[in-house]
C-alpha cells in the first residue's frame, strides 16, 4: 500500500463521515451561507447596492406644514445620504414624539420643523429648524449636516444660499454690516443665476449651454463642485454596476473567515481519533504513517473546496458578485485559500494536546485574524501605523482578502502582480505549516 | 518447544515517560500458535510493553526479535501489517457500518481490493454481526462492538494478534463469545499476547502466563509452573498471583 493510496482512502472515509454528520454540514455549508447573507445584505442595504453613500436615518417633525416645508422634506427624501423617517406614506410625527424617540435611544437624529418655517424662507431670513440629537453620533451628524445643506439648496432652488452664508458667518463672528455686505453680494449673484437659469437675458448665456428649460440648474452640484476638479473614473470596465465595495468586501470576508472555521472542525478529526483509538489502530496498520497526515489534509481541502464554491455561488446568485467572471483566477485563489486554511487547522491539529485546547486556540486566532485581515470591515480604509500594518500583513486572512477582493472589486487577473503576491505569500506559509506540520506530527503522536 | 518456535523475543525492553520508569528491562518470548497471557494489576506496565512491541512507542531500550529476524514496526509497514491490534478503547468509527468499518481498516491493511470482499465476511461471521453488517456501529451494544473491535484487529491474518484488555465492559454472554472466537483463532493457527488483570479470563485462555508488577517481570510460565514457584503448588492462578504480588497490591490499595 503507497502513500497516496492510503492517505486517498483516509480522506474519503473522513468525507463519508462528514456527510453524515448533519450538524458538521450544518456548520461547514449552511452556517457560512447565512452568516454571507446576513453580512451581504445589511451591507447592500446599509450602502446602497450601487455602492453609494451609507444612509443614516433622519426622523422628521413638520410643525409648519407650509409648501415651502414640504418641499424641503421632499428634497431631504431624494438625498442619497439619508433615509428620512416617517416614510411620506406613514403618519406624520410630532416633535414630543420624536424627542421622546431620541431620548430612548431610538433615534440619533430627529429634525423639528418649527411654525413660520416657509413663510421666513420665502423671505430669505433664516427659518426655525431644530435637530434633536445624540451628541455622541458624530458620523451620522456629519452625513446630515450635508444632506440638510443639499436639501435647502434644492427646496429653494438656490435662494437659500444668500440666508445661509450669512447665518454661518454670523456664527463665525461677521458683524450684522457684513453679513448684509455678504448677502447683498450673494443677492447680486443669485440674481444673476437666476438669469442664467430662466434664460431671460441672453447677454449672461454662453453659446453652449442649453437652452433655458432644457436643464435646471443644479445649485447643489454647483456648490459641491467649488473647487474645479475633473472626475476621472478609473473602475474596472467588467465590474458589475450593482457590486458595492462593502458588499464585495462583505462576502470576501464572511467566505474567508468561514472557510476557516469549517477547516478547524475538520481538521480536529485528528485528535478526535486520537482520543477514540482509531489513530493507534491506523498506526499500527500497513498503511504508511505519514499518510495519516496527508489524507486528512487531502478530506479538508476539498471540503474546503466545495465550501467555497458554494458560497461564491450563494454570491453570484444572490448578490450578483460576478464570482464567475474569471473562472481560472477564482479556481487558483480558492485552491490557494483552501490550501492555506487548511494547513492552518492541521498545524493546529498536531501543535494540541487535546481537543478543548484545539477549539479554544483556534476560535481566539481565527478571530484576530478575520479582524486585523480585514473579513469584517474594510481595515485598508483605516491609516494605520506602521506597527499596525506589520501586524495586518502578517495575518493569513490579509492575503486572501487582498486576492479574493482582487478579483472581486479591483477586477484582477491572475496574473496581475498584486494577485500573484497574495497567493505567493499564502504558499508561503502552507510550506512552513506543512514543514512545522510535518515535525510535530513525528514527535507528538509518532514519538519520534 | 524449541527455541525456533519463538515468534517475537522481547530482550531487555526498556521504556519510561520521562523520569518514570514503566518497564524495566523486561525479557520474555512468545511462542508459534500459543496465547501468551500478560498480568498485571493496572500500572503495571502492560499497555506500555505492548505499545513498545506495536511500534507505538518507538524510542524503547532493548530489542526486538520476530521469526528469528530484528524488528522495527515503528519504521516498517511490512513489520506492521504482520500484527494485528485489539486496543482497549472500542477503535471503531461509529457513525459508519460495521461493513465500513471492515472495509476500510482492510483497505489500511494493504489487503489486495479482490479479496477485501472476503476478508469483510471472514471478520463479520468472526464478530457473530452478519445480520448487523449494514448497520451503524453506534447502533451496536457493548459487547457487539468488542466483537467487532476483535474482528477488526483480525482482519488481514497477523502472524501475532496483540489484545490490550479486551473485555473490559462487556456482558458474560458477549465475553464468553470473544473467549470462543479467541479459542478458534488459535486452532487456526493464530499467535496472541493477551493483557489482562482478570485472573479467570488468563487462566482460562493462555497457554502461559507473564506476570509483570510495577515494570518487571516477576514470572512467567504455566498456571501450575507458576503456582509452584510461588510456593503453592496446585493453587489457582489467583493464589499464586496474590502470594507473588500480594504486598505490593495491599500497598496499591
Amino acid at each position: 500500500m503507497n502513500t497516496w493510496s492510503a492517505a486517498l482512502a483516509i480522506a474519503r472515509k473522513d468525507l463519508s463521515l462528514y456527510r453524515r454528520d448533519r450538524t458538521g454540514l450544518l456548520l461547514g455549508l449552511l452556517l457560512p451561507i447565512v452568516l454571507v447573507a446576513v453580512f451581504g445584505s445589511v451591507m447592500k442595504f446599509a450602502f446602497g447596492g450601487d455602492g453609494g453613500m451609507m444612509k443614516v436615518t433622519l426622523w422628521v417633525a413638520d410643525e409648519d406644514g407650509s409648501t415651502e416645508s414640504e418641499r424641503f422634506v421632499a428634497a431631504l427624501r431624494n438625498v442619497s445620504m439619508v433615509s428620512v423617517r416617517p416614510r411620506a406614506n406613514q403618519e406624520p410625527a410630532t416633535a414630543e414624539r420624536l424627542r421622546e424617540r431620541v431620548k430612548d435611544g431610538e433615534a440619533h437624529h430627529a429634525l423639528v420643523i418649527g411654525k413660520g418655517f416657509g413663510e421666513l424662507l420665502s423671505k430669505g431670513q433664516e427659518p426655525p429648524l431644530t435637530m434633536v440629537r445624540d451628541p455622541g453620533r458624530q458620523l451620522e451628524a456629519r452625513l446630515i449636516g450635508i444632506s440638510m445643506m443639499q436639501a435647502m439648496m434644492s427646496a429653494g432652488d438656490g435662494r437659500a444660499m444668500s440666508w445661509m452664508m450669512g447665518s454661518m458667518m454670523r456664527r463665525q463672528g461677521m458683524s450684522e454690516a457684513g453679513v448684509k455686505r455678504l448677502q447683498a453680494s450673494m443677492d447680486a449673484v443669485q440674481n444673476v443665476l437666476g438669469l442664467f437659469a430662466s434664460g431671460s437675458d441672453p447677454e449672461v448665456r454662453s453659446e453652449s449651454a442649453p437652452a433655458a428649460g432644457e436643464a435646471s440648474l443644479d445649485m447643489t452640484s454647483m456648490f459641491m463642485d467649488l473647487v474645479p476638479v475633473q472626475h476621472e473614473d478609473v473602475a474596472p470596465p467588467a465590474r458589475p454596476k450593482n457590486l458595492g465595495y462593502q458588499l464585495a468586501q462583505s462576502v470576501s470576508g464572511m467566505t474567508v473567515m468561514m472557510l476557516m472555521f469549517g477547516l478547524m472542525a475538520c481538521s480536529s478529526m485528528l485528535l478526535i481519533e486520537r482520543d477514540q483509538g482509531t489513530l493507534r489502530r491506523l498506526l499500527v496498520s500497513r498503511a504508511p504513517r505519514h499518510a495519516l497526515l496527508l489524507g486528512k489534509f487531502i478530506f479538508c481541502f476539498i471540503v474546503g473546496m466545495v465550501q467555497l464554491m458554494v458560497l461564491f455561488a450563494f454570491g453570484e446568485i444572490v448578490f450578483s458578485i460576478d464570482a464567475y467572471r474569471d473562472p481560472l483566477t477564482l479556481l487558483a485563489l480558492s485552491v490557494t485559500w483552501a490550501a492555506a486554511a487548511t494547513s492552518f487547522g492541521i498545524l493546529v491539529s498536531v501543535w494540541a494536546k487535546s481537543t478543548k485546547q484545539a477549539e479554544g486556540l483556534s476560535t481566539l486566532l481565527i478571530l484576530v485574524m478575520a479582524a486585523l485581515g480585514g473579513c469584517w470591515f474594510p481595515i485598508q480604509m483605516a491609516e494605520l501605523p506602521w506597527y499596525g500594518e506589520v501586524i495586518t500583513r502578517s495575518t493569513l486572512t490579509f492575503w486572501a482578502m487582498e486576492g479574493f477582493q482582487g478579483m472581486f472589486w479591483h477586477q484582477k487577473s491572475l496574473t496581475d502582480p498584486v494577485m500573484l503576491r497574495a497567493m505567493g505569500v499564502q504558499w508561503g506559509f502552507v510550506l512552513i505549516a506543512a514543514f512545522l506540520s510535518v515535525r510535530l506530527w513525528r514527535k507528538r503522536f509518532l514519538g519520534t | 518447544m524449541t527455541e525456533s518456535a519463538d515468534l517475537l523475543v522481547v530482550d531487555e525492553l526498556r521504556y519510561a515517560y520521562g523520569d518514570r520508569v514503566a518497564v524495566k528491562s523486561v525479557s520474555f518470548a512468545c511462542r508459534s500458535g500459543e496465547i501468551l497471557g500478560l498480568l498485571g494489576p493496572n500500572g503495571a506496565g502492560k499497555t506500555t510493553l505492548l505499545s513498545c512491541v506495536a511500534g507505538l512507542l518507538p524510542s524503547f531500550g532493548g530489542k526486538l526479535m520476530f521469526a528469528g529476524k530484528s524488528f522495527e514496526p515503528a519504521d516498517d509497514a511490512e513489520s506492521r501489517s504482520r500484527l494485528g491490534l485489539v486496543p482497549q478503547e472500542l477503535a471503531l468509527y461509529d457513525d459508519m457500518s460495521g461493513r465500513e468499518n471492515l472495509q476500510f481498516f482492510a483497505r489500511m491493511q494493504g489487503v489486495a481490493p479482490d479479496q477485501i470482499d472476503a476478508a469483510v465476511q471472514q471478520g463479520l461471521e468472526l464478530a457473530g454481526l452478519v445480520d448487523r453488517a449494514e448497520d451503524r456501529v453506534s447502533a451496536y451494544s457493548g459487547g457487539m462492538k468488542r466483537r467487532l473491535n476483535l474482528a477488526v484487529g483480525d482482519l488481514h491474518n497477523p502472524d501475532l494478534l496483540l489484545l490490550d484488555e479486551p473485555t473490559t465492559g462487556v456482558d458474560p454472554q458477549s465475553r464468553n463469545h470473544l473467549f470462543e472466537c479467541l479459542l478458534g483463532l488459535r486452532e487456526r493457527g493464530r499467535t496472541m499476547i493477551y493483557t489482562s488483570h482478570y485472573m479467570e479470563e488468563v487462566q482460562r485462555l493462555c497457554d502461559r502466563i507473564v506476570v509483570m508488577h510495577e515494570g518487571e517481570v516477576i514470572g512467567i510460565g504455566t498456571t501450575e509452573e507458576l503456582a509452584a514457584k510461588a510456593g503453592k503448588p496446585g493453587a489457582n492462578l489467583e493464589d499464586a498471583f496474590l502470594a507473588m504480588t500480594g504486598r505490593s497490591l495491599r500497598d496499591e490499595g
